[in-house]
């Protein structure tokens, strides 16, 4: 018997938030402009003791101006696709669930595209859009992946497949069809980019969404535990998994719109992260959630490291350098749970 | 001996909506299940056994009747109160990520935490006793995956124990063990109907099972309630052969249990 | 406000400040703040290097409207531009301000100095810390091929962008004399566009007379994408006395060869770098399907241009001559034609009705 303390939860996410800052210090050094580990210490103090006016200018606007924001927009869009990742697979009782996977990353992007073409004026549009997009994919998955009441695992994916293709051709139909130049970006953002700064309205509602939807979840971490031991078993442990499920649901699809609208489809993650925090810590949701967060936010912030540096000064989309590592994985976990 | 469960003239319908005729009903039943007493519901398939027990624990409201634990009414107990008085075992769900046999134990404490519900020592020590009771101490650092059939079986039963109910529910647990790890459960589950005081409630076909352990039977065919009493009472040969659908034998046993035998089908024909 | 109360806490530790520093937790909060919503950051400290190095008194900068309506702050002597587009960098160097161009993108390969140039990646995902890190006082955008992220993206920290956006050759020329504003090149600009007008002015006397030759413009062939009428290209055609078979809206219209055949244009045009490249692919284009039965393909009535008619730069005129030549040869004298003149192959007259 190995029961999940405090203190192990604590250690855990300690360890993870250390590497996470050194990951984060090594992408502020890293990039088109090398900046040296020296020079970034200096500055942070500069700042922290109030005289970022003494700053270069050229180290502020790189390091502080484009780099930090891009990083911190990693660590949030990391930890929303992983949490809802680990969600989505308690929801469905699938270890295959990913927003990506599931078509909520496509849905979301559909929601926010239309957003722009309907009223591109409000940017506060294209979230909500995202949110209603999510949702209504998840809702539909779920109800294509149900065969005689029950929810059955292939069905969902192939369920998910579909939603995700289906959307994907309204995507480009629209791309083609209006013609709009200010859509062209999109080819971008639907391969997962975070090149594109977030407007500064934005990040408030970003990370407050962020964090009561994460939040929310981890209200019901210990009930997601139980329902992955099945649905009838967790009612009868006393769990209310009407109010779980509605919880769940709205937080993940939130957590995936959010991350959708800043970062367009970053695919993979989801699946990924959760699936190694699962190797290392175990299956406990009250860990695996935090573990998860800041997992992802480690796999996003390395990802896009190399995204930045690879192929410098061009850069690739982040979508594609977390899609070179997820597939392989994911085919991994289907042939396993094929057996 | 005091009355834990009390099923009255409940009864219940599904129906494929709420003005369409039902599909299937449950006609008016009445027991009752005393401390350490092990009820039987037996019956065939598709005879209500299950809508009985969903009754009983509290998932569904009977549309008549009334069934009450303790006084109260099952189906209007809250979640997390329900969860402390009556486990529920069903038949083994698939387990999609591996957990350790210990902590799956210690999910039956879950009714009883708060927020994070991180085990306490006494949550730990409950846990412990729950797996010496089925004998399954040395489970404990296994995970599920890699038990046996009789082990998991054991190991579902530890974590109902851990929810310290008064009413267990089982649900075909017989179902995947063979026939030595049958007896083994029955025993073990009168034992503990003795020890912790439960009423322990059995759905089963299992004939010959049922006429060994039971106290009472309470005997479905067709969602009608056909007979209740000890297994002396309800074992009776045109009875089980119209309800089962099969040529049986019953005779008297020694401790004047019933013993019920399959008549041989070629044999009857010669004649 | 947070600014102002983290500057009072900074005089007040002072004295003691390397403990303060790692004391103070507060701070670190406020730091991450200050990180997370650039908003934070004092305006003063945000304003473009350029105003800091001049004299305080001296007119530090310009305002400018673009092409596209935005507001843009451009300091008075502009030493380091940026372009962010091939026809941009063109005109730069058209205006003599090559020397000053600090960076262009990977796809900038006219003139040949302009490839020696610091890469900051391609037109649509440009390296953004590259851009900052060459401390550019303008930067140089046009809507066609960049991002409205990139442009928002740099104004946001403070740098200046010029977006221009033509969709005819007199814009283009527009954009030539806007550009010259910027660049404070005002001088060099009119001489170009004075020169640039005047031959226009020259083709469209010499063709006024001819009727308009039925083209289709080849941009890509497999699949067969054309231009769409909005186009600068579109206009192109029409100052060199052709008009486009294909008529719609889209910008790069993906068209059904079904349609072409139907449409029968006379005359195929191509756009390359390299005449000779093209004419093998035309070649290959003979023998395929839908291709054939093209009445101007099996008749030889191709003309290759210079593949400067894809971008609106000075040049683009030059490929406006040269197709103008090629396609109206009787309107223009014989020794009129520009060096690198493109003809219309006529080898198969045999098979012409």
């Amino acid at each position: 018997m190995r029961p999940l303390t405090m203190k192990r939860l604590l250690w855990t996410c300690g360890a993870l938030a250390g590497v996470l800052l050194a990951c984060v210090v090594l992408a502020l050094k890293l990039g088109a402009v090398p900046i040296s580990v020296t020079d970034l210490v200096l500055n942070l103090g500069r700042i922290a003791i109030g005289r970022s006016d003494e700053l270069p200018t050229e180290y502020r606007l790189i390091v502080f101006d484009l780099r930090l924001p891009r990083i911190l927009l990693g660590i949030m869009v990391g930890a929303a696709l992983s949490v809802s990742g680990a969600s989505f697979q308690a929801l469905l009782r699938n270890p295959l669930a990913d927003p990506f996977v599931l078509g909520v990353s496509s849905g979301a992007a559909l929601g926010s595209i239309l957003a722009l073409i309907v009223a591109p004026q409000f940017a506060l549009l294209t979230p909500l859009g995202a949110f209603l997009g999510a949702g209504a994919t998840i809702a539909a998955v779920y109800y294509l992946g149900r065969r005689e009441g029950q929810l059955d695992s292939t069905t969902l994916l192939l369920g998910g497949i579909i939603c995700a293709s289906f959307l994907s051709a309204i995507i480009m139909f629209l791309m083609t069809t209006l013609a709009g130049r200010d859509l062209r970006g999109m080819v971008f953002w639907l391969m997962g980019d975070l090149s594109t700064p977030v407007p500064a309205g934005l990040r408030w509602i970003f990370t407050a969404g962020l964090l009561a939807a994460i939040g929310a979840i981890y209200t019901t971490a210990a009930d997601l535990n139980l329902l992955l031991t099945g649905e009838r078993e967790a009612i009868h442990l006393g769990v209310d998994v009407t109010r779980v499920k509605l919880v769940v649901y709205v937080s993940a699809s939130l957590l995936t719109a959010l991350a959708v609208s800043v970062s367009g489809a970053i695919g993979y993650v989801g699946l990924l992260v959760p699936h190694a925090v699962r190797l290392l810590f175990g299956s406990d949701y009250r860990l695996l959630i935090p573990a998860s967060a800041l997992g992802g936010a480690i796999a996003i912030v390395v990802a896009d490291m190399l995204a930045r540096t690879v192929v410098a000064p061009t850069e690739l989309p982040v979508g594609a350098m977390t899609a070179m590592a997820g597939a392989p994985v994911f085919i991994y976990l289907l042939r396993r749970g094929l057996r | 001996m005091t009355v834990r469960l009390n099923v009255e003239q409940a009864s219940f319908a599904y129906a494929a909506s709420a003005r369409s005729a039902p599909t299937f009903t449950l006609g008016a039943t009445s027991f009752q299940a005393h401390e350490r007493e092990l009820i039987a519901i037996l019956g065939p398939n598709a005879s209500g056994k299950s809508t009985l027990l969903r009754l009983i624990s509290g998932t569904i409201a009977p549309l008549s009747g009334r069934v009450e634990l303790d006084g109260h009414e099952t189906s209007r107990l809250d979640s997390r109160t329900r969860a402390q008085r009556i486990a529920v075992v069903h038949q083994e769900s698939p387990i999609i990520y591996p957990a350790l046999a210990g902590d799956f134990v210690l999910q039956g404490r879950h009714p009883y935490g708060r927020a994070l519900r991180l085990a306490s020592q006494e949550d730990i020590a409950i846990a412990r006793n729950a797996l010496a009771q089925v004998g399954a101490e040395h489970l404990a650092h296994r995970t599920i995956g890699e038990l046996s059939g009789g082990e998991k079986q054991r190991v579902i039963l530890a974590r109902a124990l851990a929810q310290q109910p008064r009413l267990v529910l089982l649900d075909e647990p017989t179902l995947h063990l063979d026939i030595g790890a049958q007896v083994e459960l029955l025993e073990r589950l009168r034992q503990l109907a003795e020890e912790n005081k439960y009423a322990v409630v059995v759905v089963t076909h299992e004939l010959a099972l049922v006429a060994e352990f039971a106290d009472h039977v309470v005997l479905l065919h067709h969602g009608t309630c056909l007979r209740v009493g000890p297994p002396a009472a309800v074992y009776q040969r045109e009875l089980l052969e119209q309800v089962f659908e099969a040529p049986l034998e019953v005779e008297l046993g020694p401790a004047g249990r019933p013993r019920v035998n399959l008549r041989a089908r070629r044999s009857e024909d010669a004649t | 406000m947070e600014f102002e109360s983290s500057r009072d806490l900074t005089n007040r530790a002072e004295a003691n400040f390397a403990k303060t520093r790692l004391a103070a937790p507060g701070r670190w909060v406020m730091l991450l703040i200050f990180f997370l919503f650039d908003a934070a950051l004092p305006a003063q400290t945000r304003i473009a290097q350029g105003a800091a190095q001049s004299p305080a008194n001296a007119p530090a900068s310009h305002l400018f409207t673009d092409e596209i309506g935005r507001r843009v702050e451009v300091p008075a002597a502009v030493e380091h531009i940026v372009s962010l587009a091939p026809n941009l960098t063109e005109i730069v160097f058209a205006l003599g301000k090559g020397d000053h161009l600090a960076g262009d993108t990977d796809f900038c390969d006219y003139p040949a100095e302009a490839a020696q140039k610091p890469r900051v990646g391609g037109p649509v995902n440009p390296n953004l810390e590259e851009i900052v890190a060459l401390t550019p006082d303008l930067i140089l955008a046009t809507r066609a091929i960049n991002r409205r992220e990139t442009v928002e993206a740099l104004a946001r920290i403070g740098l200046p962008v010029y977006v221009t956006d033509p969709h005819s050759v007199d814009e283009m020329i527009t954009s030539v004399e806007h550009v010259g504003e910027v660049l404070h090149a005002e001088k060099a600009a009119a001489a170009l566009v004075g020169d640039l007008r005047e031959r226009l002015s020259y083709l469209d006397r010499r063709i006024a007379a001819t009727a308009p030759r039925r083209v289709l413009f080849v941009v890509w062939t497999d699949p067969l994408i054309s231009v769409g009428s909005g186009t600068f290209i579109a206009d192109a055609l029409h100052r060199a006395g052709a008009r486009s078979v294909v008529d719609t809206a889209a910008e790069w219209p993906r068209l059904n060869l079904e349609e072409i055949i139907r449409l029968q244009p006379e005359v195929l045009v191509f756009a390359s770098a390299h005449a000779g490249d093209t004419q093998h692919d035309i070649d290959a284009l003979r023998t395929r399907p839908g291709w054939r039965d093209l009445d101007a393909l099996r008749r030889g009535k191709i003309v290759v241009i210079s593949d400067a008619i894809n971008r609106p730069a000075p040049r683009m005129v030059d490929a406006v001559e040269q197709l103008a030549h090629a396609l109206h040869p009787d309107s223009f004298g014989r020794g009129g034609s520009p060096a690198n003149a493109a003809h219309i192959a006529e080898e198969a007259c045999a098979c012409a009705r």
